[in-house]
């Protein structure tokens, strides 16, 4: 059996935008698709708790969890390009949400089609809610999959990096788009990325995963400021910056395999201050005050550089 | 809706010279297989100059090939299928051979899409579980079984030993009818075909469903739909099985062209008077003109199953007709 993610605690706050961030393969997403429930096959909880507004997700019937996914919990997955079915309509795909939601009748549901597109930002929306996927850009089909979360009015929206294969000036629509959307709707956001600059833009609090752990939580800011694991400063190095002419420094290696995991800390076998200790014993996720963890057991000793955000 | 008949339109002429290579290719080498004429005097005892001549005239010998291509071409064209070269003509037997043939394959292909569609969903949704297991195994023996060797195997079993079932033939000949009267006699005459030919189609529809369902509950926009609340239910049988089986009409209109080829082991292993087995029988026997015409209906067949199929693939994939 592989722990894709195993340890893995943290807690989101209402209101408080929150990054999920690692390298690919660090768990992430399935992290993101356990808080749902949706884990594809043949994955499955060996043990632990989700806790979402007072109530453990874990132990819900199936027919319960769908009173959570879309309507409490929102997802928006990583590539717009595989996202929709490529066989419906806009329309079809978005009204079959609106009214697993609601039981309305269809000319309802349709009106409801057209606010969602509208709040997306989509242009000619009766026009876009007739086309197929494939009429639409890559970064129209991510407003809509917005849309599509949006449709249950979540009151938590996951987007699983929702920026990843769209281009720059597109990127900073949506971003710009989810942004605007938490203040107007008050939905709390779980951002999943590996991009640096996104967090310290659209969020207040990070959680860095590493091959399915949690390394380190804090605030956005300190995260930045004043890194505790050698891991998210690393990660920091090798943001490239326009305003500042500084080498990128890479991290050596890969992430690890996750069949058989590095013994200790999982990150020992890539990290410049790695002693006996590492290699031998588990680092516990450790509370130091101001609300941060870490999961180090050296980060007493070093000093790590940040960047100012 | 322009874009769709414009679509039509264009693959209807590119049927076209595939037509004519085929009716080329077919009146060659059936040409090349033995002179007619001399294949027909074999059987006439007492030769006089006015057979000779009444027979060159009907294969029009004495014209160049191409001029006889195109003769024969135009007769086609027309209808008239010509003589077999033992009796009757090749249309009057044509026709119940074909209906014979359909009356067997039609039900088979109707049996294996109904059966095999659910069960693939069912294996995909279950993978390796027991019940999965149990479904592929079926599958991989109903492909890598030779037709005609299940056909001797339900012979044996079910005629032979436990005098179920007939073990040939599309009727009989004369009473006693199976099981009472003529249309139960029919029906026994079909059970055993029809059950080995569902078999062995079933289990390709099995596979092919099972693996584009497993591909298909794997993509983001099964995952979307899920997170978003949709059922289980709508996710799998109006998301999923939608592009999963959207492949699949390739090769049900196919099967659909290769269903009037019959399917000659299987109709020789049954001696089922149908396209297949008389195809088998009339090319053993040099019948040019019968194998000439069955071909060629088998070419027009396919190539009418090939554009409806193109045309049920641009209504159930929107992402097609743009090309």
């Amino acid at each position: 059996m592989v722990r894709a993610v195993d340890g893995v605690n943290f807690t989101v706050e209402k209101g408080v935008p929150l990054g999920l961030v690692g390298e690919s393969g660090s768990g992430k997403t399935v992290t993101a698709l356990s808080a749902l429930r949706v884990v594809p096959r043949p994955g499955k909880f060996a043990g632990g708790k989700i806790i979402f507004d007072g109530e453990d997700l874990l132990t819900k019937k199936e027919s319960e969890m769908r009173k959570y996914r879309g309507r409490r919990i929102g997802y928006v997955s990583q590539d717009p390009n595989s996202s929709l079915d490529p066989l419906f309509t806009v329309g079809t795909q978005l009204s079959e949400v609106v009214q697993a939601h609601e039981k309305v009748p269809k000319e309802r549901a349709s009106e409801r089609v057209l606010e969602l597109l509208q709040r997306v930002r989509i242009s000619e929306p009766e026009a876009r809610m007739r086309a197929y996927p494939h009429e639409l850009s890559g970064g129209m089909r991510q407003r809509i999959a917005i849309a599509r979360a949006l449709a249950g009015e979540p009151d938590l929206l996951i987007a699983d990096e929702p920026t990843t294969n769209l281009d720059v000036t597109i990127q900073a629509q949506v971003l710009d788009l989810l942004k605007d959307l938490q203040r107007e709707l008050g939905m709390t956001l779980i951002l999943i990325t590996h991009d640096m600059g996104i967090v310290a833009e659209m969020t207040q609090k990070v959680v860095v995963l590493y091959a399915g752990r949690v390394a380190e939580v804090a605030s956005t800011r300190e995260t930045f400021a004043t890194p505790k694991h050698p891991y998210t400063s690393a990660l920091l190095k090798a943001v490239p910056r326009v305003d500042r002419k500084k080498e990128l420094v890479p991290i050596g290696g890969n992430i690890p395999n996750l069949i058989t995991p590095p013994s200790g800390c999982r990150f020992h076998p890539r990290c410049r201050f790695m002693q006996e200790i590492c290699v031998a014993k588990e680092p516990a996720l450790d509370a130091i005050g101001g609300g941060r963890q870490v999961s180090c057991h050296r980060w007493k000793e070093i000093t790590l550089e940040g960047t100012s955000s | 809706m322009a874009g769709l008949l414009s679509y039509l339109l264009r693959r209807i002429l590119f049927a076209i010279p595939v037509f004519i290579t085929v009716s080329i290719i077919t009146f060659l080498a059936t040409n090349a297989s033995g002179n007619p004429v001399e294949l027909v005097l074999l059987g006439i005892h007492n030769r006089t100059p006015e057979t000779l001549a009444a027979l060159n005239a009907e294969f029009h010998m004495g014209e160049p090939i191409y001029t006889r291509y195109f003769l024969w071409l135009s007769d086609f064209m027309h209808g008239n299928l010509g003589q077999s070269l033992y009796s009757g003509t090749v249309a009057s037997k044509i026709l119940p051979w074909t209906a014979t043939t359909l009356e067997l394959q039609i039900p088979a292909l109707l049996l294996s899409f109904g059966i095999g569609v659910p069960l693939g969903v069912f294996s995909a949704k279950r993978q390796y579980s027991k019940s999965d297991v149990a479904v592929t195994t079926t599958a991989i023996f109903g492909i890598s079984m030779p037709t005609f060797w299940l056909g001797i195997m339900a012979i044996i079993i079910f005629s032979l030993n436990l005098h179920w079932l007939p073990s040939f033939g599309a009727i009989s000949a004369f009473p006693p009818y199976w099981w009472g009267s003529i249309p139960s006699d029919a029906l026994a005459h079909l059970i055993l075909p029809l059950s080995v030919l569902t078999l062995v189609s079933l289990a390709t529809y099995v596979r092919l469903i099972r693996a584009n369902m497993l591909d298909a509950l794997r993509q983001d926009y099964v995952l979307g739909a899920r997170a978003s609340g949709l059922s289980d239910f709508n996710v799998t049988y109006k998301h999923a099985l939608k592009n999963a089986i959207t492949p699949v009409v390739t090769i049900v209109g196919l099967s659909f062209g290769s269903l009037l080829a019959g399917a000659p082991a299987l109709e020789t292993t049954f001696s089922w008077p149908g396209l297949g087995y008389e195809f088998v029988v009339a090319a053993t026997s040099l019948d040019l003109p019968v194998v000439q015409a069955i071909t060629m209906i088998i070419t027009i067949m396919v190539l009418v199953a090939n554009i409806g199929l193109d045309l049920v693939y641009a209504l159930l994939d929107p992402r097609v007709r743009i090309s």
